[in-house]
């Protein structure tokens, strides 16, 4: 019987199963959690400089330079 | 035999004991992915919007050519609830401290009611409308306070919760006498309106951009932004208080920063209603689930409970992710909340005014035996 209900036989179209309700769910819950995000990114990363010619100044980079 | 009596109050407690913060432990583990979704589109139309003036202006390389104090100890004033509750504005100015003073642009209008002038005010948070009443909103009536009340409510400065278009139109003349004298740290994210208060007050502005993610990925938005002004790309840590301490010793090459009014959190007798995403938890998951989403934190080094929410979680923990890998000594003298853990000193302001005082800011001798390390 269970063999019959998960289908025994290949149809001529491709099933596509409409998952609108659980999308607008996951829509409202992106939307909604935004609103909770942060003020800007935050990225984990060893450096806090990026684009900084010659006097960057972090931690790879020669701190004991700053304010020289 | 009958089954005991249940009490459904003890039960109800019950149950809340062990879900509380439950959610809001989920929700901040998401907030680097939903954060970068929410600012994106948001952070690069401003910085579109902002290329041209950026083009004719200084970048923060300019900071590190031009010493903001000759000392290399450096104070974070945020807007933190502490920051009132402890009056630490007024210990400051008495205190003569003569290192580098960093102010949150939500700190700001605290620091000039108080007569302290930052060395140095940052900005970053490219909401198009709320950001510009910490500079006084030319725009700002009564329609407006109707649509949004979230400086009525908010626990950052209590006097913007007070009679609000009076107060706006005193901070928007104590920025515009105070302008000249303020340099400001502006992201390429900053909103017309904040960048308009800015040039008006005639603030000297040093750009920079936030960073959106890694940079050396495939893609990356870090390095488009940085390709589309050229600016420096620091990593802000999700707000303007963490931004303020990166600032403060990777950008001044600060040695020793303090911070006061970095609670990422709440006192215990606040009422959700004052949070700070308290309308948007409150669509989210109903009037009954509040307590899930909160997550309560005892802080040991005041004996007290703080809450917070996922935001300020997610700001902690990435706060103290970046705390352990400087050289720079930190010291949290906020007095409550819960940034706390490795890396980050625990002291009272005043003794961090003292040490700033007698011991010379390239030595960290005044550090050890004096706080604890979390």
């Amino acid at each position: 019987m269970a063999e019959v209900l998960r289908g025994n036989f290949t149809p001529r179209k491709r099933v596509v199963v409409d998952d609108a309700t659980e999308d607008l769910t996951s829509q409202f819950e992106r939307e909604a959690l935004k609103r909770l995000g942060g003020s800007i990114a935050f990225v984990a990363k060893k450096k806090f400089l990026y684009g900084v010619s010659n006097t960057e100044r972090d931690e790879d980079h020669g701190a004991s330079e700053a304010g020289s | 035999m009958a089954p005991p009596k249940l009490d459904p109050e003890a039960n109800v407690q019950a149950v809340t004991a062990q879900t509380s913060g439950i959610l809001g432990r989920q929700i901040a583990a998401r907030l680097d992915r939903i954060t970068l979704e929410k600012v994106t589109e948001m952070g690069f139309a401003n910085a579109r919007e902002n290329a041209p003036m950026i083009a004719e202006a200084k970048s923060i390389a300019a900071l590190q050519d031009a010493p903001l104090t000759e000392r290399l100890d450096a104070l974070v004033i945020a807007a933190g609830p502490s920051v009132h509750r402890h009056d630490f504005v007024k210990l400051i100015k008495e205190s003569g401290f003569n290192g580098a003073i960093l102010a949150t642009d939500s700190a700001m209008s605290l620091c000039l009611r108080n007569g302290i002038v930052p060395h140095l005010v940052v900005t970053l948070d490219p909401h198009a409308e709320r950001i510009v009443r910490w500079f006084g909103d030319a725009g700002l009536n009564e329609g407006a306070l109707a649509r949004d009340d979230y400086f009525a409510r908010q626990d950052m400065d209590p006097k913007f919760g007070e009679d609000q278009l009076r107060r706006n139109r005193e901070l928007m003349y104590l920025v515009n006498e105070n302008g000249p004298r303020i340099r400001i740290a502006v992201a390429s994210s900053a909103s017309k309106a904040v960048v308009q208060r800015i040039v008006e007050s005639g603030m000297d502005a040093y750009w920079w951009n936030p960073m959106y993610d890694d940079y050396d990925i495939e893609e990356s938005l870090t390095r488009k932004i940085h390709t589309l002004n050229g600016l420096p790309c620091v990593n802000a840590g999700g707000n303007v208080g963490s931004a303020c301490w990166v600032f403060a010793h990777a950008v001044l090459g600060m040695k020793r920063v303090g911070l006061v009014g970095m609670d990422f959190g709440y006192y215990s007798d606040t009422p959700y209603i004052k949070t700070q995403y308290y309308k948007e938890i409150l669509a989210l998951v109903g009037p009954d689930r509040l307590d899930e989403v909160f997550v309560r934190i005892f802080n040991p080094h005041v004996g007290l409970e703080f809450y917070t929410d996922p935001a300020y979680l997610w700001y902690r923990d990435a706060f103290l992710e970046m705390a352990q890998r400087v050289t720079c000594e930190t010291y949290n003298c906020t007095g409550g909340g819960v940034l706390f853990g490795p890396g980050v000193h625990w002291m009272a302001l005043p003794e961090f005014l003292s040490m700033c005082r007698v011991w010379p800011a390239h030595t960290t001798e005044a550090g050890d035996g004096q706080d604890s390390i979390y």
